[in-house]
């Protein structure tokens, strides 16, 4: 607590305009900040050096019928303490008009238009104003998260072109790739701009397999939103559940037992060894190395298939529940997991062996999509990818949930940004993660593994949480309506956040290359559409 | 070099290691068999995505892998839809995905099949009504299997795959 209390005095000293609000959750602060100093206040916040916050999370919020105001939230974590520091600011009225961020913070860019999109409330500044969620063919007025949309309705074409940006040159000439891919991947519009062979500029078109998951959990209860939760991203389930489940929790003042906690864990880093294991193997099939390829999806099928004995799902399913988890895992059967991962440990070890000895592998992965630590900074980046360029954040130790608190872990971490780093991180992770699972193994204590929800929650409470899923930083906003109903819920995968940060890893490569840096972020599209 | 002959020879063939699919059989109709039998027992799929969580994609990546290996039976993933015989879809259509599906059936040549391949394909699943779903694969395509589940698990969508090139009029 030493090092939170300064954060919110020196912010009131040197804003007296604003007006301290009491915390949503543990280990933050939020202030109510009238809009016209938002520019000045995160610009503060973002470069002060014993600050060094970082932009996590923007989000809008529509209040109708409670009160005819939308409001606005900037969640900031400091870089030394972990601590979140919510801004939010009101506008009521008939206004529209916010001042933009993206200006002086870059992480805002897409935040913005989003909320642009989602409810017509209009950055003022904003370099680009370009749609994004709703592509051009969407009706003018069309704001689905307002409270006067309907959730059902259907929706009309026009007529619209997206105006990509444009370099023009001698030589220059445009690659269009997607929305449909060659792969067993999901859709998304990239657009190179090159120049004989080396990349000048990449931009991407997303938001293709937007189903309106943030509406759809407007209709659900607080309880029963969790198996939409986890399939917002279907590779995340578990981190999207959890996070979920964390959120209702905080809001139901519920307490998970200790069992449960631990059972969490598990399901965590089960998910995280298959999902890092078929990256491994994805990234070394796209320079052609199929041996390694063939092993790290016999490895990855491996887990899966312990999943479905364990679980009774692949993907570990319908785990997770509101106050704990549905299913216990007997001691017997952790032992078994235990050795289990103890015999695909050394077979792991062994491909990677055989992977690093190899001179052309290395070559293609070598200095192939740098992501510099400044840029990964200046666009929020988390997660595989922030970890390879040097940004030293895992939510396990600095926010730790779940049993995190009582199983200390190493967090992976290279500085060179390029492919090579993001294998050797998956690679050191896996690694972690079956070291935890043996010492989660040993630690487990008895007891219940669920307690049912009580009370439910006032109309308007909200709060937070965060997860740190395989790909990195899950985030929650869960606001509560009437009768137990959600009145706003904000998702957000990591994959939001490093997205834009991929057009920065691509100039200067050549074509070919691209699909290995992509895979090498493996960024969902659906948790990003949304 | 040694390392990877030993590699290879502690592994063995792990092909065919996992349980049997327990789902029933889909019944396929006459003239889907008819259809199929054009295809010699061999089939080229192109999968489109139009807005799944991403679950079925990871199964068909699965089917892939050494241990179910579908390309043992004829079965090959094709890079584009004018090499294919069978167009897969998995999720609901969303508003944005619409017409590059359609664009998509258009460019596979003819004869070819659609299979929708999970709920949400078939019914929309957990995204049913929403705004930005325009619904089920088979109202913008004509669709000729449908293989269930929230994702089916591979040997199921093998079991479907593996019926459908046995099929025979």
């Amino acid at each position: 607590m030493t090092e939170e209390r300064p954060c919110d005095d020196v912010l009131n000293i040197a804003f007296p305009a604003i007006r301290q609000n009491t915390p949503v959750c543990a280990k933050s602060s939020h202030f109510v900040v009238p809009k016209d100093l938002l520019p000045a206040i995160t610009h503060y916040l973002h470069t002060q050096p014993n600050f060094r916050g970082r932009l996590t999370l923007l989000w809008a919020c529509d209040h109708r019928p409670v009160r005819t105001t939308y409001g606005l939230y900037y969640l900031f974590t400091l870089e030394g303490s972990h601590h979140w520091v919510v801004l939010s600011t009101e506008m009521t009225g008939t206004d529209r008009l916010f001042p933009s961020i993206t200006p002086h913070i870059h992480a805002a860019q897409w935040y913005e238009r989003e909320i642009r999109d989602m409810f017509g409330l209009i950055p003022q500044g904003h370099p680009d104003l370009r749609r994004l969620v709703r592509h051009e063919h969407w009706p003018k007025g069309t704001h689905p998260l307002r409270k006067d949309f309907s959730w059902d309705c259907r929706l009309g074409r026009q007529q619209g072109e997206h105006h990509f940006r444009h370099i023009e040159g001698e030589g220059v000439f445009e690659v269009p790739v997607g929305p449909i891919h060659a792969g067993i991947i999901e859709p998304g519009h990239f657009r190179f701009s090159v120049a004989g062979e080396p990349i000048m500029q990449l931009e991407l078109r997303h938001f293709w397999k937007h189903r309106g998951i943030e509406k759809l959990f407007e209709q659900q209860t607080l309880i029963d939103a969790v198996p939409l939760a986890e399939r917002v991203s279907g590779d995340t389930t578990v981190g999207h559940g959890l996070a979920y489940c964390q959120a209702v929790e905080t809001l139901l003042h519920l307490e998970v037992p200790r069992r449960a906690r631990y059972l969490r864990t598990l399901f965590l880093e089960l998910e995280r060894l298959h999902n890092h294991l078929g990256d491994i193997g994805a990234i070394c099939n796209d320079t052609a190395y199929s041996l390694a390829h063939a092993h790290c999806g016999r490895m990855k099928e491996r887990i899966m298939q312990l999943n479905d004995r364990l679980t009774g799902s692949r993907f570990l399913r319908g785990m997770i529940r509101v106050g704990g988890v549905t299913r216990d895992i007997e001691n017997r059967r952790l032992v078994d997991i235990v050795d289990e991962l103890s015999q695909l440990q050394p077979d792991f070890s062994e491909v990677g062996a055989i992977i690093f000895a190899n001179a052309s592998l290395t070559d293609r992965l070598e200095t192939t999509g740098i992501l510099h630590e400044h840029t990964a900074w200046d666009h929020a980046v988390m997660g595989v990818v922030g970890r390879a360029s040097g940004r030293d954040c895992d939510l396990r130790r600095d926010r730790p949930f779940a049993a995190y608190d009582e199983l200390p872990m190493n967090v992976a971490l290279y500085r060179y940004g390029d492919v090579r780093a993001r294998l050797r991180v998956r690679g050191d992770e896996i690694h972690e993660s079956i070291r935890l699972i043996r010492e989660l193994r040993d630690k487990i204590p008895d007891g219940p593994i669920a307690h049912e929800p009580g009370d439910l929650p006032s109309p308007g409470d909200w709060t937070l949480s965060a997860v740190e899923g395989w790909r990195g930083e899950i985030l929650y906003m869960v606001m509560a309506g009437e009768g137990g109903r959600i009145h706003r819920c904000k998702v957000r995968d990591p994959s939001f956040v490093n997205w834009p940060a991929i057009q920065w890893a691509v100039p200067g490569n050549i074509i070919p290359d691209f699909p290995l840096i992509n895979k090498s972020f493996n960024l969902s599209y659906a948790g990003n559409d949304l | 070099m040694f390392r990877i002959i030993k590699k290879s020879l502690k592994i063995g063939v792990v092909t065919g290691q996992y349980s049997r699919a327990n789902t029933p059989t889909i019944p396929i109709v006459p003239e889907v068999k008819e259809k199929v039998a054009l295809f010699k027992r061999s089939l080229a799929i192109r999968e489109v995505d139009t807005g799944s969580c991403n679950a079925c994609e990871m199964e068909m990546n699965a089917l892939m892998n050494p241990i179910y290996d579908a390309e043992r039976f004829g079965i090959h993933i094709a890079a584009s839809p004018r090499h294919a015989d069978a167009l897969v879809v998995t999720g609901p259509v969303t508003v944005n995905m619409e017409r590059a599906l359609k664009d998509a059936h258009k460019q596979t040549p003819d004869p070819k099949l659609v299979i929708a391949l999970g709920d949400c394909a078939i019914n929309c699943g957990m995204f049913k009504g929403s705004y930005a779903v325009t619904g089920p694969v088979e109202r913008h395509i004509p669709v000729d299997i449908r293989i269930p589940g929230c994702p089916p698990c591979p040997a199921d969508i093998l079991e479907a795959l593996s019926e459908l090139r046995t099929g025979r009029p």
